[in-house]
C-alpha cells in the first residue's frame, strides 16, 4: 500500500482516499465505484432474496434458486475483491429487507425473483453507463446477461409475459 | 442529470440503497442512452466507435431481417417469434437513434428458402450471433451507448433461450 507524505492513503489513481474509504469525487474510477457499489447492494439483496423465494418453493425445484443465489453470490466476491482492490470499503448488507408484497406460493416467489434480477439487471446497467474501466464494463455485460437469462425463466414461471424484453435493465420508456 | 425515480423496484419496499440503485439508473440511462449530448464527454465517439455503431446497426438489421424471413418460411412460429420480432425492431430503433448519422438501410439478406423443420435452431443462432456482436461491443463504449449495447445483448441472450 503506497501512502502520500501526509499519511492518506491513495488509490491506484494517485487520488487520495477518504478516511472510510470512499473514493475521493476527484477519483478517476469515483462514478465506477459508486455504480459498483450500487450493484453489490442489489447482490447483497439478492442474496436475501433469494432465501424467501427458496423457502416458498417445493424442494424438488430450487435447483434453479440455488443456482441463481450462487450466481449472485458469485457476484458478490467479486464486487468485493474489485473494491477492495481499489481500497473502496464495500458496502454491507443491511441484514433485513422488507418483501414487495407476500410471498405465499411458488407463483409468488418466481414473481419475487423477477424483481430481484431486474433489480439486479438495473444496477449493472448503470455500472455499464458508468464504467469508465473496460474490464469493468465486460464485466457488468456478463452480469447483465445472466440476470436477464434468469429473469426469463422466471417470468415464465410467474405467469408474466413476454417473458423477454427488449431492454434488460434499461426504462422501458 | 436529475429525474424522479422511474424504477419498478420504486413501489417496493426493499432496502433504501437498492432503491437509489434502481432510481438512479433509471434517470442516467434515460439521458444518456440514445442521444448525443455534445458536452457530455461519456456520449462522445471516436471515428473508429461511428463504424463500430454502424456495424452494430448493421447487425441488428440483419437479424430483424432473419425474424422475417423465418416467419415468412414458417408461420406457425408466430406465436412464439412475433413478439421477439418487434422487441428486435425496436431496439434497431434504438440502436439507429444512438448512432451518429445512421439511417435505415436495405439489408441484402439471403433469399435462399429456409427449411421449415430447421427454422427454429436457424433463427436462434442468428440471435446467438447479434448477441455475441453485441456483447462484444459495449465494453469499447462509455456511457448510455456502453448500457444500450450490453442491454440489448442481454435482451437477445434471453430470446435466445426462448428460442431454445
Amino acid at each position: 500500500m503506497s501512502a502520500q507524505d501526509d499519511g492518506t492513503p491513495e488509490g491506484r489513481d494517485g487520488t487520495a482516499m477518504a478516511d472510510d474509504g470512499s473514493t475521493t469525487p476527484g477519483s478517476a474510477t469515483a462514478a465506477e465505484d459508486a455504480a459498483l457499489q450500487e450493484a453489490l447492494a442489489a447482490a447483497h439483496t439478492a442474496i436475501w432474496g433469494y432465501g424467501v423465494v427458496g423457502a416458498a418453493v417445493p424442494l424438488e425445484a430450487r435447483g434453479p434458486v440455488v443456482a441463481a443465489e450462487q450466481a449472485h453470490q458469485d457476484l458478490r466476491e467479486q464486487l468485493t475483491t474489485l473494491l477492495a482492490s481499489r481500497r473502496v470499503e464495500p458496502v454491507d448488507d443491511e441484514g433485513g429487507y422488507a418483501l414487495p408484497f407476500p410471498v405465499l406460493s411458488p407463483v409468488d416467489a418466481a414473481a419475487l425473483a423477477v424483481t430481484l434480477e431486474e433489480g439486479a439487471a438495473t444496477a449493472w446497467t448503470w455500472v455499464l453507463d458508468q464504467a469508465t474501466e473496460h474490464s469493468t464494463r465486460e464485466l457488468a455485460v456478463g452480469a447483465l446477461t445472466g440476470a436477464e437469462l434468469r429473469a426469463v425463466g422466471w417470468r415464465a414461471q410467474a405467469g408474466v409475459t413476454p417473458v423477454t424484453t427488449a431492454f434488460p435493465g434499461l426504462p422501458t420508456t | 442529470m436529475s429525474v424522479p425515480p422511474s424504477s419498478p423496484l420504486h413501489a417496493a419496499t426493499f432496502s433504501r440503497r437498492s432503491l437509489l440503485a434502481a432510481a438512479l439508473a433509471g434517470t442516467a440511462l434515460l439521458a444518456a442512452g440514445c442521444t448525443d449530448s455534445p458536452g457530455d464527454a461519456a456520449d462522445a465517439v471516436t471515428p473508429a466507435q461511428v463504424d463500430q455503431l454502424a456495424a452494430a446497426v448493421a447487425v441488428q438489421e440483419q437479424l430483424v431481417s432473419a425474424y422475417d424471413r423465418a416467419l415468412g418460411a414458417d408461420p406457425a412460429l408466430a406465436g412464439t417469434v412475433t413478439v421477439l420480432a418487434d422487441q428486435a425492431r425496436t431496439q434497431l430503433e434504438r440502436l439507429r437513434a444512438a448512432a451518429p448519422g445512421a439511417a435505415a438501410s436495405t439489408t441484402a439478406g439471403s433469399s435462399a428458402a429456409l427449411d421449415p423443420a430447421g427454422v427454429r435452431g436457424w433463427l436462434r443462432t442468428q440471435v446467438s450471433t447479434a448477441a455475441a456482436a453485441h456483447a462484444a461491443a459495449a465494453p469499447d463504449f462509455t456511457g448510455g451507448r456502453a448500457a444500450l449495447l450490453g442491454s440489448i445483448a442481454a435482451g437477445l441472450r434471453g430470446q435466445e433461450a426462448v428460442l431454445a
